[in-house]
């Protein structure tokens, strides 16, 4: 076994299936450290108490399996025991650049807690699906990630808000490379650009009337636009009278 | 929210902005250099050509895709009014173009063999160039 070069045991961790790469990292020593940066690449998590039990049995060290992780999925947890849970894992993920909440809530404490401690600096990407947020919840969330890149929201709706809701203080950032918007987006296009956050490229597939408002506000920063899937979008009205 | 102001206008004295009704005027987009189109079983609904119309000025704009994966029953729906229109929208932005080699239209899985596209896009014909991917 030793004799095998280490370029060919990467080669053969490239192609193995993920359902081998546990057993690849019994192995021996060798196997271990890329078969487990493959296996916990993405990790997923349904439920509170598995989070918890992640953040209990998993040591934060930088010799242990936290580092490998890049891509967390949160989903199906519709409301929180603990806030500070999902902040405590994604502080505890110093390589994440990827994080999924999917029919997750998101808990009001989080971008008070990302802008903070600073967690958030490495996050990339951020994909929102079957969520009900606040206006305030969801821009507050993607705002408290400095170096957002991609941003993804698929059927998500902005839930209505009081007569005069918090509007978050928007900084001056740069634009996202990609924005797409998918399915169900009722709100969200307009919370958006209610928040002037500008992008690169924009893809869509519902929700006209925001995607309206976010053309004016990236008109100076747009390269590439994608609309596809044109049977409920909605007939655009003229804002001119939206001031008053 | 942005204001449009009511005398908004979008550099271009073509009169066009009198023929297409329910228009949102947009501000140019300088940076623009790729637009895809994806159609679906309704074909090219009024409101989303209003929408692609409403853009006024795109002078980097090199491609426009549009793309039509699910290819129906279509025989005849070029004479309708939203192709009409995005054929009038066409051929001004691609008049005003200021890219090398001009704006080229790539029609993108429509059907091969088929001869009911030669005549579209009349207007944009003479001034760009449309390309067939099957």
């Amino acid at each position: 076994m030793d004799s095998i070069p280490q370029e060919l045991i990467d080669t053969i961790l490239d192609n193995v299936p993920e359902s081998s790469l546990l057993s690849c990292s019994l192995v021996e020593k060798r196997w271990r450290q890329n078969s487990q940066r493959r296996a916990f690449d993405t990790i997923s998590f349904s439920s509170e108490e598995d989070m918890n039990r992640w953040c209990a049995d998993i040591p934060q060290d930088s010799d242990g399996i936290s580092p490998y992780v890049r891509h967390l999925k949160i989903k199906e947890i519709y409301s929180w025991a603990e806030p500070a849970l999902l902040s405590r894992m994604l502080e505890s993920l110093s390589s994440l650049t990827t994080l999924s909440m999917d029919t997750t809530k998101i808990p009001d404490e989080l971008p008070g807690h990302i802008s903070c401690g600073e967690f958030g600096n490495g996050i990339t990407a951020l994909h929102l699906s079957l969520l009900r947020p606040t206006f305030a919840a969801m821009t507050s969330l993607i705002l408290s990630l400095p170096n957002l890149k991609e941003l993804c929201i698929e059927n998500c709706g902005v839930m209505p808000e009081g007569p005069h809701p918090a509007r978050p203080v928007i900084p001056q950032r740069r634009p996202l490379d990609s924005l797409g918007l998918h399915g169900f987006v009722d709100g969200v296009g307009e919370a958006l650009a209610e928040s002037q956050l500008t992008f690169s490229r924009l893809s869509s597939d519902g929700g006209i009337t925001g995607i309206m408002q976010l053309l004016l506000v990236s008109s100076e920063t747009l390269v590439e636009l994608k609309l596809c899937g044109a049977w409920f979008l909605r007939v655009p009205r003229p804002s001119r009278d939206d001031s008053d | 929210m942005t204001d449009i102001p009511d005398d908004f206008d979008d550099g271009f004295d073509d009169g066009f902005d009198d023929e297409i009704p329910s228009t949102i005027h947009l501000p140019p987009l300088p940076a623009l250099t790729t637009l895809v189109i994806e159609l679906h079983l309704s074909g090219l609904l009024p409101h989303f050509a209003n929408t692609l119309c409403s853009i006024g000025s795109a002078p980097a704009l090199e491609s426009i895709v549009i793309d039509y994966p699910n290819w129906g029953h279509i025989d005849g729906i070029f004479s309708e009014d939203p192709w009409v229109d995005l054929d009038r929208w066409l051929s001004r932005i691609a008049r005003h173009a200021e890219v090398a080699g001009g704006l080229t239209l790539t029609l993108r899985r429509w059907p091969e063999g088929k001869s009911i596209w030669e005549g579209f896009l009349p207007k944009f014909r003479e001034s760009g160039e449309i390309k067939v991917e099957h």
